[in-house]
């Protein structure tokens, strides 16, 4: 037969058959050596997740084009409402290019922590048959619904051309942003991953903090020019999807950004995915007891 | 620490206790979380696992009889390290594999695609998965259906699926927790099949079951445990027979 080590191919199976040392099969891996293996199966969290986007509009008429008529119709609500009967336009030229941005941003953080809040309680099946590293159970959320974005990301990008704005070399900066923005949802992921295995309430919560934060980010009408105070303008940069936004806006608008806010945006990148990792990584073992 | 010293032994189980929790309400609620003024759930310990030892050998298949909630499928589970013991040791060869890829399935896409994911699972790579494709295929005798959404397979053709897939890669330590029930007779003959395999490769087989015709056919020795105890140890026949006399009120 082809090769007779365990399912978790590890360098001590193998060699000589008679004798082996047995190992000890309770023991918990360094993290090191844990997070060699998830990368190792990095492929799960990018095949899986890509496959239910497949499965998941299947049956419907107009299929993968969703994921791009979703958040055209989103932006189009929204813009009815908050542009056209309730006017926030104001102190915006491109409201619509702004608008589309920061939706678009917005819903992304939003899908992944909604996603990832059940990524262990609804996986407790594989968890309790298969030892694989957990992480990538909120990993493919944020994979999945990372890719599912791409389509409106492209249709914002398409808006603000449409709108009349040029690239410049701003838009460079963009894929920071973005980077910047993953690394950010990554860590509350692993964050909410965890904190929904104890609290099963956290997904009847999380979207009322979200319509919560959808107001304090800025989404629809211009922080800049409804909030007066300069210390209260500082606040906003403690909002890490105002960060994210407004970065954003800047890249691709010219919109004004105050350095505190990229300071916010840089601070969130590196903190949340190292809180995330170490809260969700010290109680692994329990995760589906 | 007590070491068997027989080279034979694929897996060393010594004095393994394993107590998980279970919670006395389903979920917290809000209004109990903030009127105690913690985040924990109430919960107790339960012992599920109270002091076993044994030995596994090569080229043996064990089977793990005993009522519901003696311990059988907690003991494999501590087997692979998916519970962690609260006292004695677990060593090994390698890592067991127990056959319990079926919840990462998704039946709306095809056989082909199950595999890929299932192989994912199981910590495959893409590639590894694509080389052995074919194989799996045969093996689980799909080769005309494996493009069809696996929904519209019968329940025999989705547990020769399941049970390809996870034994993709003959393991040296297999362990099957009731995964041979279901299924039709051409299933019980690949599963029979997969579990020579693993015999001849010098690999060790556990097998859980509640039906004793399964016991008789495929083990060579029975271990019979109630209440997280070894009840009795030793030939399947003997075994059975006394297992089956035995007027304990929830074994079968």
């Amino acid at each position: 037969m082809a090769d007779e080590g365990g399912t978790t191919s590890t360098a001590d199976d193998g060699g000589e058959a008679a004798a082996r040392p047995l190992i000890d099969l309770t023991s918990r891996p360094s993290t090191l050596a844990y997070l060699r293996e998830a990368w190792r199966r990095r492929e799960f969290a990018i095949v899986v997740p890509a496959q239910d986007l497949r499965a998941q509009n299947m049956d419907t008429t107009l299929g993968q084009l969703w994921h791009l008529v979703n958040p055209a119709l989103l932006v189009g609500v929204y813009f009815l409402v908050f542009g056209v009967i309730i006017d926030t336009r104001r102190g915006v030229d491109n409201f619509l290019g702004f608008l589309i941005i920061g939706v678009v941003l917005f819903h992304l953080t939003q899908r992944v922590t909604l996603e990832a809040s059940g990524s262990i309680t609804q996986n407790l099946g594989l968890i309790r048959s298969i030892q694989f590293p957990r992480i990538l159970l909120p990993a493919a959320s944020v994979n999945g619904q990372t890719a599912a974005f791409v389509p409106a990301l492209v249709l914002a990008l398409l808006a603000v051309l449409a709108t009349g704005e040029l690239p410049t070399l701003r838009w460079l900066v963009l894929p920071a942003v973005l980077v910047a923005q993953f690394a950010f949802n990554f860590g509350v992921a692993l964050l909410v991953a965890r904190i929904g295995t104890t609290m099963r309430d956290l997904r009847q919560i999380l979207p009322h903090l979200f319509r919560l934060l959808f107001y304090g980010s800025g989404v629809i009408f211009s922080v800049d020019a409804f909030v007066q105070s300069t210390a209260w303008r500082r606040a906003f940069a403690l909002n890490p999807v105002y960060d994210v936004i407004t970065c954003a806006r800047w890249c691709l608008l010219g919109e004004p950004v105050d350095l505190w806010v990229v300071a916010g945006l840089v601070l969130w990148c590196i903190v949340m995915p190292a809180l995330g990792f170490v809260v969700f990584h010290r109680s692994e073992q329990r995760l589906g007891a | 620490m007590t070491d068997s010293g027989n080279p034979d032994v694929t897996v060393e189980v010594r004095d393994a206790h394993v107590s998980y929790r279970v919670f006395e309400e389903p979920a917290m609620g809000l209004k109990q979380g903030f009127a105690r003024g913690r985040v924990r759930r109430q919960h107790r310990m339960i012992p599920a696992v109270q002091g076993v030892t044994l030995d596994l050998f090569e080229r043996e298949t064990l089977g793990l009889i005993g009522p519901n909630g003696a311990g059988k499928s907690t003991l494999l589970a501590a087997m692979t390290g998916l519970l962690p013991l609260r006292s004695g040791t677990i060593r090994g060869r390698s890592r067991p594999s127990l056959l319990g890829v079926s919840s990462v399935l998704r039946p709306a896409l095809s056989g082909r695609r199950n595999i890929l994911i299932g192989g994912l699972a199981l910590g495959f790579t893409r590639a590894e998965v694509e080389r052995r494709m074919d194989e799996i295929i045969d093996f689980a005798g799909l080769r005309a259906d494996i493009d069809r959404p696996m929904r519209t397979y019968s329940s025999g053709m989705r547990a020769r699926l399941r049970f390809a897939i996870a034994t993709a890669r003959i393991p040296e330590i297999l362990l099957i927790d009731e995964a041979l029930t279901v299924g039709d007779e051409e299933f019980r003959r690949l599963a029979a099949e997969r579990i020579d395999d693993v015999r001849s490769a010098s690999g060790s087989v556990v097998l859980v079951t509640h039906n004793m015709n399964e016991i008789r056919r495929f083990c060579d020795r029975v271990v019979w445990l109630d209440e997280g105890r070894i009840r009795a140890a030793g030939d399947p026949a003997e075994i059975v027979d006394s297992y089956l006399a035995a007027p304990s009120p929830n074994s079968r």
